[in-house]
């Protein structure tokens, strides 16, 4: 007995060293392309480094002068401008999309596909693919807009109009969490149904007394996914305005003025501060959620 | 059946191979690659088609003379403009190539960051002097006194009109505007709006090639003061110049403007080929895109107005071919730059490119000063301006785009924007 416990442990180191060497290559991975680059980025933070030169260390210097950094107010309020309309919407329309693609209906898997197929078109593409939709002149929702005797806006050439016009675009690659949706529909019984039928429940009363609520786990994650994504908001209007956030730095978002900062300006100290910022920012709102998912998350097992 | 000692001894012998592959694939010392003692330079270059064409000529010829450096041309995308991200982070790990070809605009910056090897002593040797290169390319060049680039191209800015639109106007396609009022004469004229949408547009004075500076200039201002390194972005003149884009910008509705310049594409798609622009700022390159999808346009160039209608100004930028800190083979790499700026290798680019020599006498031995449209622009080529050499190019570059954007958005008035500017570069400078 004695004899086959110590060779049971002996087999357990055995394995946990070749365990921790089969991870080694991620483990590493994470230590120098993750861990350290994190912790180095908050050092950074406080020098004024320029990547080709040794930071100097200058403490608060680069958090001050954000503060007055008109640019970066700016680029935060179209951040939030973005998230703020952008988030809700992807839910909604993520959500009804999952529940019409839900339905039994012949050749459902060719629906699924259609929605899900931008999804896969790269965002460089799909940048200039919508270009050429929202173009004034001739672009295909003017014209529709025209038919209805609508005169449409400039979209991207216009202040007012640009942030909707990427709100609109962004809303195009939705597919993504209509997949997890419809993963978290069919999870949902059947039974369920069946029981709100023998009660008479109409449509609307099972889907706000049963889908919704069941569906909530998955909004959840929907919505912290969905509010990280939209703040780290780049390669669309990157693409777009060529890296300038034009129209009058209307599409200047968070990301493209850090990036500025680092590999434009040389101001690698000042981007990382932003970073940090910008981290803070994500952390307080997913931990707002966090908080609040408790009064409106439902998990079936509780 | 195989026992499992000898399973082992395949998975070994497996790996063993597998490791060896990976290893020999990482190491690329160029003894590999070459049989016999050669040296390998790698050269990063961001261009493909016409202007690929001419740096692999240079390079074949450069190896013809010189039989023991091989150059291995890498293309990297997104070159130049402030786009250098990826040439940065190999500097800073200690990994760059040892030639790349490189926006003289960005010298200054780069240079006073040390990330460029000093040229002077090499150049110097080597019998490079400055009298041999149009003057501002040699500035833009330098640094603190210093040389940190070879010079290879150079461009310069003018208007191109369309000739059979000046007719249909009613305007002489003989003599196109010198004045700025004459200009906003001409772009009414030409000028064709149906409800929002213009069938043709005469002119927009921040289209194509229109950025500020060649406005600022045009209108006898000054954007820095080398000799205090003080910025001017707000000269009196410069306001003036901004003043007028924002006027014209309301004359004829900024946003459907943009609504006309969105819906517009490049090459054969460009407005002026498919004349629905009559005037447009554009540099000498604009010139290949004609021949090549519209060689029967009927068009000329003429200088960009100025209020008085003399004192014409333009300014020039280009490329130049630099060695990165850090470089390993410091002697095979100057030898390629030492050959990539000099008249044969100038020659041999500018042709297969159609591209403009940074040495006078090379622009007239391609024949450049014979050719109509050329010869006006090799004509303004040595008192072109270059951008202010400084420090903070980028970055003023970009301030002064957002400065002339939101003036004609009527964000700000000209002067507020422009006083911005000054100001925030001016900081940037101070540090």
């Amino acid at each position: 007995m004695k004899t086959h416990k110590k060779k049971n442990r002996k087999l357990l180191k055995g394995s946990t060293t070749a365990g921790l060497l089969f991870a080694s290559p991620w483990l590493i991975g994470l230590i120098l392309f993750y861990a350290y680059p994190l912790i180095a980025s908050i050092y950074f933070s406080f020098t004024d480094y320029s990547i080709l030169q040794p930071g100097k260390f200058i403490g608060l210097n680069n958090y001050k002068e954000l503060f007055n950094d008109q640019l970066f107010w700016k680029s935060i309020y179209n951040t939030i401008y973005f998230a703020v309309y952008f988030v809700p919407l992807s839910i909604i329309f993520g959500v009804a999309l999952a529940m019409a693609l839900n339905m039994k209906v012949k050749g459902m898997g060719i629906y699924r596909t259609i929605f899900f197929l931008p999804t896969l078109v790269p965002h460089v593409a799909l940048a200039v693919l919508w270009m050429w939709l929202l173009n004034p002149g001739f672009g295909l929702v003017n014209d529709i807009l025209g038919a209805v005797g609508i005169s449409g806006p400039s979209w991207l050439g216009s202040v007012t109009w640009s942030k909707p016009s990427l709100i609109l675009m962004s809303l195009w690659g939705i597919g993504q969490p209509v997949i997890i949706y419809l993963a978290g529909l069919s999870d949902i019984p059947e039974d369920f149904y069946e029981a709100a039928e023998v009660d008479g429940a109409n449509w609307f009363q099972k889907t706000f007394h049963i889908t919704l609520p069941l569906l909530t786990p998955v909004i959840f994650f929907n919505l912290v996914m969905g509010v990280i994504a939209a703040f780290q908001q780049f390669t669309l209007p990157y693409t777009l305005t060529q890296g300038q956030g034009t129209p009058a730095n209307s599409l200047t978002f968070y990301v493209m003025y850090l990036y500025d900062n680092a590999f434009k300006y040389f101001k690698m100290g000042y981007a990382s501060a932003m970073a940090w910022i910008l981290f803070l920012i994500i952390m307080i709102l997913t931990a707002i959620i966090f908080a609040s998912s408790k009064r409106w998350v439902h998990y079936q097992d509780k | 059946m195989l026992n499992v000692k000898s399973k082992f001894k395949i998975t070994s012998i497996v790996f063993a191979i597998i490791i060896s592959v990976v290893l020999v694939g990482c190491s690329s010392s160029p003894e590999d690659d070459n049989s016999g003692k050669k040296d390998t330079i790698t050269f990063w270059h961001p261009y493909g088609s016409e202007s690929g064409d001419a740096i692999a000529a240079v390079i074949e010829e450069f190896e013809k003379q010189h039989s023991t450096i091989n150059v291995d041309a890498v293309y990297i995308a997104n070159q130049g403009e402030g786009q250098n991200e990826k040439l940065l982070t190999a500097i800073a790990g200690g990994n760059p190539p040892d030639v790349a070809y490189f926006d003289r605009f960005e010298i200054n910056s780069w240079a006073s960051q040390g990330s460029l090897e000093d040229l002077t002593v090499l150049a110097e040797e080597a019998g490079i002097t400055k009298d041999r290169y149009y003057p501002f390319a040699w500035e833009e060049a330098s640094y603190d006194g210093k040389l940190y680039g070879i010079p290879t191209t150079t461009d310069a800015r003018l208007v191109y009109y369309n000739k059979d639109h000046f007719e249909d106007a009613g305007l002489d396609p003989e003599n196109p505007p010198k004045t700025i009022k004459e200009l906003e004469l001409a772009a009414e004229k030409l000028t064709i709006k149906n409800g929002k949408r213009f069938e043709r547009i005469g002119f927009i004075p921040w289209y194509s090639q229109g950025w500020f500076y060649g406005w600022g200039w045009s209108f006898g201002g000054s954007f820095y003061d080398e000799e205090t390194n003080t910025l001017t972005a707000n000269d009196p003149k410069n306001v003036e110049a901004l003043q007028w884009i924002t006027d014209f910008a309301q004359k004829y509705n900024v946003e459907d403007i943009s609504g006309f310049t969105d819906s517009q594409g490049a090459g054969a798609l460009d407005p002026f080929l498919t004349e629905q622009i009559s005037m447009k700022i554009d540099g000498n390159f604009g010139v290949a895109n004609i021949e090549k999808f519209k060689p029967d346009l009927n068009y000329g160039v003429f200088p960009i107005p100025t209020p008085s209608g003399t004192d014409h100004a333009t300014w020039s930028g280009g490329w130049s071919v630099v060695m990165p800190k850090g470089v390993k083979n410091k002697e095979a790499a100057w030898r390629f730059l030492e050959f990539f700026g000099g008249e044969e290798a100038q020659k041999i680019y500018n042709e297969v490119y159609t591209s403009f020599s940074v040495i006078d006498s090379v622009n007239e031995e391609i024949g450049y000063k014979e050719d109509p449209i050329f010869k006006q622009f090799i004509d303004i080529l040595p008192e072109s301006n270059s951008r202010p050499v400084m420090t903070e190019g980028s970055l003023y570059w970009n301030e002064l785009a957002t400065a002339v954007e939101n003036s004609i958005r009527g964000i700000g008035t000209p002067e507020e924007n422009l006083n911005k500017v000054n100001e925030k570069v001016s900081k940037a400078l101070d540090k």
